[in-house]
């Protein structure tokens, strides 16, 4: 397989090597959590999270759409809620858990993860870690969304290869697991 | 007799047509193998840990096209699936595809065109494996067979795959000769083809570990951001002026003006800085002056118009197709029925957009980047670099979507550029507003239809005329031209095909005349189905007209004339999805409520040699202001075999989820020779919302091979549609896209 399983050597983690030096009003190496590791960025504070993530920490699951907040390819979690990270200024991400695909689960096994690989979603894939993110963001806060529901929660996220259909039966088959897996954590308890 | 053009042979002389001078041999650095691994031909090595990793030279934009050359070769090859891994090449011409003769990736061909050299492979491979592993064994090769990555004698005893290539015994090839003989499984002994495996990639897209060319990361790489022209095509620059960049930017490394000698950019300039927002401060500072160029004033509106003015000129244009006297019958008809049909320009916006990373390392130009079309790419970026285009390397990637988009090479273009002028490894990335501004668009089409009925109501003459851009004839490659009727030169098929329908009708002529005004302003690509999709549209659209203006059942009237006589052999099959579609559908046989109808189309998509046959049934409810609500699609196909059941149902889906999305939901507009949709707040392809219960049937006879699935679904919903919202309201839609305001005009002439 060409794909490797994990980007050997950058865990989610960038060094304290300055980002992007060259922009003007760098700030002080702020602090950033992600995927639950501090990093150092040297960087203008209004530089877009989404160039962070990709370019200097080179975690590039996370995926340049439109660049406008309109398609969600660029989805991660600040403090475990969905937003676009080309929409997200560093400034604002300082001090604030953020999520990325990569840290959404140890071994790729959440729930909708599975689920995205049993019911074969991703055509291309190149959308897919913002559907997926902003399905968690939905499920955290919904565990028991209604078809109305998932569709108004992921109709921001597009597909150009148009799983949407795959993308609804993945969510459902998630949170039926996540709700089994609850029950019978209820059930021992 | 025209409409039986030998295409595939055509194209299988591509190599040797020797067009645009890119199809020499290409060199390649040693490739480093394995240690120990076998590989029986270039298609796949088994390794000593029994994996099987297939090279997979096509491009894999989601239809898992690297998945189903490892399931083909696996099958014959008696490989336990879990063994198989795929391997992306790149531009290496001895992965050329072995039908067309180039490494390029559309036409809903792959399957349908490596399916017999994939199985060949896989047979080569078992057949060495039997022949080392049966001494192995005490056995006779005759008594052995392969069955889940061992080999197994009829005494029980097995030896894994893994441990015959540990042997050392292996190392036999095959010559095409022998490979030719080999006599491959019929369909009733599969047992991985037509089984609804696992996509080997899926795994590596829902961990974020999947790359694509925009995943690129080299040492000391730069990026670039590209600043375009105000004019689609045709601009050029006059001067560029980066004081403001220069003194604001520290980042910022130069502006590249591109120089591009093989005129598939016009007017771009590369701003260059050491990170990517600073590459877009930058670029955003730079003050460029240009000259708009000759396409300054063309609009949609001047396109249409002068597709209309060539459509009236008798001289004008080739012929795809003069079976009979056409405008001869047209004139003693008893009854003519005439209309026109048009689509707008559509972008293929898919959702990675255009990028690449270029490094020129000891007079090799490496490129990294997903494409569809290596060989013509690697033509492009040599003559940019302005090198033997046996000194460029293509480094193939996922592709985050393609669609036919690319199947060009511009986003080569500025990379190669940056990276000659600056001397450094250079990440090109489009923003969303150049990928769509200077996509090469799906044409604006303007068609114009005569049928002709004889004094029994019976279809006796059909009279197609087709003004566009021509897509393909843009690359100026000779083998994807074809010849005319009527002598009078080569025509671009992909601007026709579908136009050459299975219906029995004497008389028929096709005419293409080729839009210069469009060729030259927009220029226009292959966007996922090409012609099929605006040929269906008029095609099935009309026929639809003509059994209503008689009296007769659209989906009966239709089904009357596939009668399969003459050189239409294989119009049952398309019968046959046209019943299926309308009796899943429920049509003639649900009552509906007023405001609603249920439409049918029958298309042959892609081309008469790669039909696959498919029809719709469009349920939609029509509002009094319009509005048109899509209450199901039913689709049925017969793909002749499915390699993957569940991988074919999700490529139909997304094609049938595309045509309902070019239909109602997505169209862009040229004006001042620019394309005016920048985003996706104004160019709007279907989302979650908007998709209806889609109900797919693949009908998979095992008759021969399997059909392309990519595509045709595409092409069959827009008229499904069309002819769906007379039937509910008895108002005829011409044009796409279909609007609520179209619907409303249209209602107020029925």
């Amino acid at each position: 397989m060409e794909a490797p399983l994990v980007q050997k050597g950058r865990p989610g983690v960038a060094s304290h090597d300055s980002v992007f030096p060259g922009r003007p009003k760098g700030g002080n190496m702020p602090d950033l959590t992600i995927n639950g590791r501090k990093v150092a960025v040297n960087a203008d504070k209004t530089t877009p999270l989404l160039w962070i993530i990709r370019e200097s920490l080179q975690m590039t699951g996370t995926k340049f759409g439109c660049g406008a907040g309109l398609c969600g390819a660029c989805t991660v979690h600040l403090d475990g809620v969905a937003v676009r990270s080309c929409q997200t200024q560093l400034s604002e991400a300082i001090g604030r858990k953020i999520t990325t695909i990569e840290g959404l689960s140890a071994h790729g096994d959440h729930p909708l993860q599975k689920a995205w690989v049993a019911e074969q979603v991703p055509q291309c894939g190149y959308c897919q870690s913002g559907q997926i993110m902003q399905a968690a963001s939905l499920l955290s806060h919904n565990p028991a969304p209604t078809r109305a529901e998932i569709v108004e929660a992921m109709n921001g996220n597009l597909c150009r290869c148009m799983t949407y259909p795959r993308i609804v039966k993945a969510i459902e088959r998630a949170a039926n697991e996540l709700r089994a897996a609850n029950d019978s954590a209820g059930r021992k308890a | 007799m025209t409409k039986h053009e030998t295409i595939l042979s055509r194209r299988a002389f591509m190599v040797g047509a020797g067009a645009a001078g890119f199809v020499c041999s290409i060199g390649w650095p040693e490739e480093v193998e394995a240690d120990g691994a076998y590989a029986p031909s270039v298609w796949y090595q088994i390794g000593a840990d029994g994996l099987v990793t297939v090279n997979v030279g096509k491009a894999d934009m989601g239809q898992h096209i690297a998945s189903t050359m490892a399931q083909i070769v696996a099958e014959e090859l008696g490989a336990s699936w879990a063994h198989m891994r795929v391997n992306l090449v790149g531009n290496d011409p001895k992965y050329v595809d072995p039908v067309l003769g180039a490494n390029i990736t559309g036409g809903s061909w792959s399957t349908m065109m490596n399916f017999d050299a994939m199985s060949r492979a896989g047979a080569a491979g078992r057949m060495a494996l039997i022949e080392a592993a049966a001494p192995m064994l005490g056995a006779q090769v005759p008594d052995c067979q392969a069955y889940e990555s061992r080999i197994v004698a009829k005494s029980g005893k097995s030896v894994s795959f893994a441990d015959v290539v540990k042997s050392g015994k292996l190392g036999k090839t095959y010559s095409a000769d022998e490979l030719k003989a080999i006599k491959l499984k019929t369909a009733d002994h599969y047992t991985l083809v037509g089984k609804e495996v696992q996509q080997i990639d899926i795994p590596f897209k829902v961990n974020g570990s999947a790359k694509y060319g925009i995943d690129t990361m080299l040492p000391g790489m730069v990026y670039g951001r590209v600043v375009t022209p105000p004019t689609r095509y045709g601009a050029t620059v006059k001067s560029v002026d980066d004081s403001a960049a220069k003194a604001q930017v520290k980042g910022f490394i130069k502006a590249v003006v591109v120089e591009d000698p093989t005129k598939t950019t016009t007017g771009w300039v590369v701003a260059v800085a050491k990170s990517y927002p600073e590459a877009i401060d930058a670029a955003n500072l730079l003050k460029v002056e240009y000259d708009k160029g000759p396409n300054a004033a063309v609009a949609s509106e001047t396109i249409l118009a002068e597709a209309r003015r060539l459509q009236t000129v008798p001289d004008a244009g080739v012929f795809y197709v003069k079976e009979g006297d056409a405008p001869g019958a047209l004139s003693k008809a008893a009854k003519v029925i005439e209309a026109e049909y048009t689509t707008e320009i559509n972008i293929h916006c898919p959702m990675e957009p255009m990028n690449a990373t270029c490094e020129i390392k000891g007079g090799v130009v490496h490129l990294y980047s997903g494409n569809q079309f290596m060989t013509r790419s690697t033509a492009i970026a040599a003559g940019v670099a302005g090198v033997d285009p046996k000194n460029v390397v293509i480094h193939q990637a996922w592709l985050g979507g393609g669609f036919g988009r690319r199947l060009d090479s511009d986003m080569f273009v500025p990379a190669v550029a940056a990276a000659k002028s600056t001397g450094l490894p250079v990440k090109v990335i489009y923003s969303r507003e150049h990928d769509m501004t200077m996509d090469f668009t799906r044409p604006l089409t303007y068609q114009k239809l005569r049928a002709g009925l004889d004094e029994n109501n019976r279809l006796i003459a059909v009279d197609h005329d087709l003004v566009s851009a021509w897509p393909t004839a843009r690359w100026g490659i000779p083998a994807f031209m074809t010849p005319g009727v009527a002598n009078k030169g080569a025509l671009d098929g992909f601007a026709v095909h579908g136009s050459d329908f299975y219906y029995s009708v004497p008389n028929h002529t096709v005419r293409t005349i080729l839009n210069e005004l469009a060729q030259k302003a927009t220029p226009s690509g292959q966007l996922r189905s090409v012609a099929p999709g605006w040929t269906f549209w008029a095609v099935e659209s009309l026929v639809d007209e003509v059994a209503h203006a008689i009296g007769r059942d659209p989906a009966e009237f239709r089904l009357a004339m596939l009668d399969g006589k003459g050189d239409n052999d294989g119009a049952q099959r398309l019968a046959n999805t046209l019943r299926a579609a309308m009796g899943l559908a429920g049509y003639g046989a649900l009552k509906l409520p007023k405001g609603e109808g249920i439409g049918v189309a029958c298309v042959s998509s892609q081309e008469r040699k790669t039909s696959t046959w498919t029809s719709a049934a469009a349920h939609v409810a029509v509002a009094d202001d319009g509005t048109v609500t899509v209450k199901k699609l039913t689709v049925a196909t017969d793909v002749g075999v499915a390699v993957n059941p569940d991988g074919v149902r999700a490529q139909v889906m997304g094609a049938a989820s595309w045509g309902l999305s070019l239909a109602m939901y997505e169209v862009a507009t040229m004006k001042d020779g620019a394309i005016e949709q920048t985003n996706f707040d104004t160019y709007t392809p279907l989302r979650m919302a908007d998709v209806p219960e889609i109900d797919i049937a693949i009908i998979a006879n095992g008759d021969d091979y399997p059909r392309g699935v990519g595509e045709p679904a595409v092409t069959v919903i827009a008229p499904a549609l069309g002819n769906a919202i007379f039937n509910a309201v008895g108002a005829r839609v011409r044009a796409l896209p279909i609007t609520a305001a179209s619907v409303k005009a249209a209602m107020k002439k029925a």
